[in-house]
């Protein structure tokens, strides 16, 4: 059986979700054991317009890399978000909560005109193509890239828990940050990342999106409790664009 | 099998031989709590920790592990872990649980993954010395046990006792140097530890008898309780994970990079977790969060309870403490079906144990529900007390509920009832329902805070629950003032316990009379007189206010006048509280239902309320 070729593809993003791949290190050997790449900027200088499998990095923000992606599309057999920005919008659909024109002189001052910036509101890849799988996280990570990876080379769906941070931080016995109290979003985002910040002392900021049926009158309830407000959370729940 | 007395330096020596011996998991501080973990000093043991995030069951059924390898072609390769450990400090409550999880793997389907490493561990047990403030085990039977381990650890005094129960326990405690022989007088004190923690240990108040929740479950699969709490839940499945009787697993495959081999790994799962009962297609068999939160109850309360002969709950408070949106009691939930399997007018009997008299017009009264049961209450709450033929009063629990079995109330004869009562003797019945209301807040804001108590004439008996519950918990509250009011010397209450207080570290009580005679060298004049004699550390003080209606205003006035918020000051109300459930409207100042939504009212909350004071 041939190995399926793969192709990485970044839009509106940091690429640092690729990069994670490319952390893997020897790792890789591993992976490309199993796939193919054939295109992927940052760890080769090859391109090409045939795969099997592609990654799509990034947020999409522009009508040509709408274009771009559905180009991509066709061509595809399989196609995977690749973390936060592709999953759900990620940090980049803060932008949807501002007005545009002010969000873009903010950023880019008297550049904002600018042709390359003709920059619409932040879509998931999802709200453009169809997307067969999503690998959540801001980054990805990288055991739970690999896994994704070995299940689609079996033909296998992978299993992405459903459940809350809580499961995991409770399995690695950390002390619950409401117990500092502060406002963490364990309870309402999709766990898989092994509750890696509060194991590191701090809230779950949410970069792995929500569950279904986030019980956000719940989290209403307790934020007040543990005396912040209502805004607290919000921009908490704003910061990856999350329900 | 021997007993051995160990001091503190003899217990790390043999600490230390365990560890230089086989792997020792005991339990160690992490950050403001505590973990079972691997021990690499001595020094670093914590017995005296209130109770673990996790329970040991992690060293029986990993958080993660893996069944077997398995090769694509169809071959099995079983994985046992078999290297012996010592599990050193587990509390009796989780003895308890560790030996329910023993019978439900042995029996039937023998799981030899946790047999294997239930086989191969020592368990040293260790009494508790610091109840957590969410323990029950004292109603579940699991305070203390007598079985289910190889050597049990009690504190008295500075030492340790330790107690070989099992051959293996012998063997290790024979490690032990240094030992002392206990004396008759260390094995009554370690009763008294037993005797003592089986009250201790009931930080939260079952109102039922544990044998009672099958019954009392099998009519409440209806009960609007489930949808009404569950409508908090995260379905986070915290309350599963930390549960010491909780064992369901997922198992899941993985192969390795050469796509031929690989490992199939079951993990801890729960059922309060949305897609726990999901099957491939997408139907979810318990698709509601009421269904997934009412099944945890049932589980532990009923199927296994029946299956088993106990319940699958042994009172540790683990899932108490880590709901996020603190709906995962299961203390308020039993308690709750328990009251509701109940016809809410209907008095409970209970006998007098005592009855004296304490000033010309008011009785004391010492009480025990015929039940059995706790009366459960909390500080501020009040019960109605049934004379059949006469009605029924509202009367406020004088005694806090750290006073085990019994409950205490005063009652000053001026209606029907309560002269009715005057009458009555040690032996005599009368009926109770409730408690009811609500509570002064010894539980939350209170804690660590300065107190303030201001009471008149019979306002010291519901004051007094507080004051005795924070006696019995000092330590958790700064300095306590309390000041009280009354008509003459001849009206005084619990003059033996004032004067007890007096001479508690860090308390002050002031009396005034309104009225006297040569005989009495106090303070005269209204309680208003006392403020200014105590000094307040007016940021870190919470105040309770109690008395008759024309004292609040003149206290309250004082109280602001000092720049005491409104939000720190706690005032109990008298009403007419005629059915105590909330229904009969008699107690209603505006739209507050006092038996409902007080008696005890934050000042705050009641200012604008223009028929409360």
């Amino acid at each position: 059986m041939s190995k399926p070729k793969l192709a990485i593809f970044d839009f509106a993003c940091c690429e640092g979700c690729q990069l994670q791949i490319v952390n893997m290190e020897e790792e890789i050997l591993n992976l490309i054991s199993i796939v193919n790449p054939v295109q992927w900027r940052e760890a080769m200088s090859e391109e090409s317009d045939e795969y099997d499998i592609v990654l799509i990095e990034g947020s999409i923000t522009r009508p040509e890399d709408e274009e771009r992606l559905r180009r991509i599309r066709e061509k595809a057999k399989v196609l995977v978000a690749l973390g936060a920005c592709a999953a759900g919008g990620g940090v980049n659909r803060l932008k949807n909560t501002l007005n545009l024109q002010e969000a873009k002189e903010t950023v880019y001052g008297t550049a904002a005109n600018m042709p390359h910036l003709n920059t619409s509101s932040t879509k998931a890849v999802d709200e453009v193509v169809a997307v067969d799988y999503k690998v959540y996280g801001c980054p990805i990570d990288r055991r739970e890239f690999a896994y994704i990876v070995r299940c689609l080379a079996l033909g296998k769906t992978p299993e992405i828990p459903g459940y809350p941070v809580c499961v995991e931080c409770k399995l690695k016995e950390n002390v619950c940050r409401y117990e500092y109290r502060e406002i963490c979003l364990g309870p309402l985002t999709r766990a898989g990342c092994g509750a890696r910040c509060p194991s590191l002392n701090t809230w779950c900021f949410g970069c792995r999106g929500s569950i279904e049926e986030p019980n956000i009158d719940s989290a209403k309830e307790v934020v007040s409790k543990y005396g912040k407000t209502l805004k607290d959370l919000e921009n908490r729940i704003a910061l990856f664009g999350s329900k | 099998m021997s007993t051995k007395k160990l001091n503190q330096a003899a217990l790390e020596s043999w600490v230390t031989s365990m560890i230089a011996a086989q792997r020792v998991f005991a339990v160690q501080a992490k950050e403001e709590r505590f973990t079972f973990a691997p021990l690499s000093q001595a020094q670093d043991l914590r017995l005296d920790y209130d109770v673990t995030i996790l329970p040991p069951k992690k060293y029986f059924l990993p958080q993660r592990e893996d069944l077997m390898e398995f090769h694509v072609k169809g071959e099995y390769r079983s994985l046992t872990e078999k290297e012996p450990f010592i599990l050193l400090g587990v509390h009796p409550y989780d003895v308890a649980a560790i030996a329910q999880m023993d019978r439900i793997f042995s029996a039937d389907n023998y799981d030899v993954h946790y047999m294997t490493r239930r086989r191969n561990a020592t368990i040293i047990a260790c009494d508790v010395q610091r109840p957590s403030p969410n323990v029950f085990a004292g109603y579940i039977n699991t305070a203390t046990v007598e079985d289910g381990f190889d050597v049990l650890l009690t504190k008295i005094g500075d030492s340790y006792l330790a107690d070989a129960r099992t051959p293996k326990g012998e063997a290790l405690l024979a490690q032990a140097k240094n030992s002392g022989q206990p004396t008759v007088a260390d094995f009554e004190q370690r009763e008294q530890v037993w005797k003592s923690n089986k009250g201790l240990l009931r930080k939260q108040k079952l109102k039922c008898k544990a044998e009672e929740l099958p019954d009392i479950l099998e009519n409440s699969y209806y009960d609007p309780i489930w949808e009404e709490k569950s409508k908090l839940c995260f379905s986070c499945g915290s309350c599963n994970l930390v549960c010491p009787t909780c064992y369901c697993f997922d198992v899941q495959d993985d192969l390795n990079w050469d796509m031929q081999t690989g490992t199939r790994t079951r993990a801890w799962d729960g059922c309060l977790l949305r897609d726990f009962a999901a099957v491939a297609g997408g139907h979810n068999f318990r698709r509601q969060r009421a269904d997934r939160y009412r099944h945890r109850y049932y589980r532990k309360g009923k199927y296994i309870a029946e299956k088993l002969g106990q319940m699958a709950c042994v009172g540790c408070g683990r899932c108490v403490g880590a709901c996020v949106p603190n709906i995962a009691n299961p203390v308020d939930v039993y308690n709750r079906l328990f009251m509701s399997s109940k016809n809410i007018y209907v008095p409970e009997p209970a006998t007098l144990l005592k009855a004296f008299p304490m000033t010309d017009k008011e009785t004391f009264y010492e009480l025990r529900l015929d039940s059995g049961h706790e009366l459960g209450h909390e500080p501020g709450q009040f019960i109605e007390v049934s004379l059949p033929g006469i009605g029924e009063a509202p009367i406020s629990v004088s005694s806090s509920p750290t006073q085990e079995g019994v409950f205490q109330l005063v009652v000053r004869r001026v209606g029907n009832v309560t002269t009715a009562l005057g009458k009555l003797q040690a032996g005599d019945k009368v009926g109770v329902r409730g408690p009811f209301g609500t509570q002064f807040p010894v539980h939350d804001v209170m804690k660590g805070k300065d107190v303030l108590f201001v009471c008149g004439g019979i306002g010291l008996v519901p004051v007094r629950s507080a004051i005795k519950y924070i006696m019995d918990n000092r330590k958790d509250y700064g300095r306590v003032t309390i000041l009280y009011g009354m008509k003459t010397p001849a009206d005084i209450l619990f003059a033996d316990e004032l004067e007890e207080w007096r001479h508690v570290p860090g308390v002050t009580v002031l009396e005034t009379v309104d009225c006297c005679d040569d005989t009495w060298s106090g303070n005269v004049g209204v309680i208003t007189k006392l403020l200014p004699m105590v000094r307040l550390n007016l940021k870190n003080t919470m105040t309770v206010v109690c008395g008759p209606p024309v004292m609040y205003r003149f206290v309250l006035g004082e109280l602001s006048q000092m720049g005491m918020p409104e939000d720190s000051i706690y005032i109990s109300l008298e009403r007419r509280m005629k059915c105590g459930v909330g229904k009969c409207g008699h107690c209603q100042m505006n739209d507050v239902y006092v038996c409902q939504e007080g008696p005890v009212f934050k000042h705050s909350e009641i200012k604008d309320v223009m028929e409360a004071i």
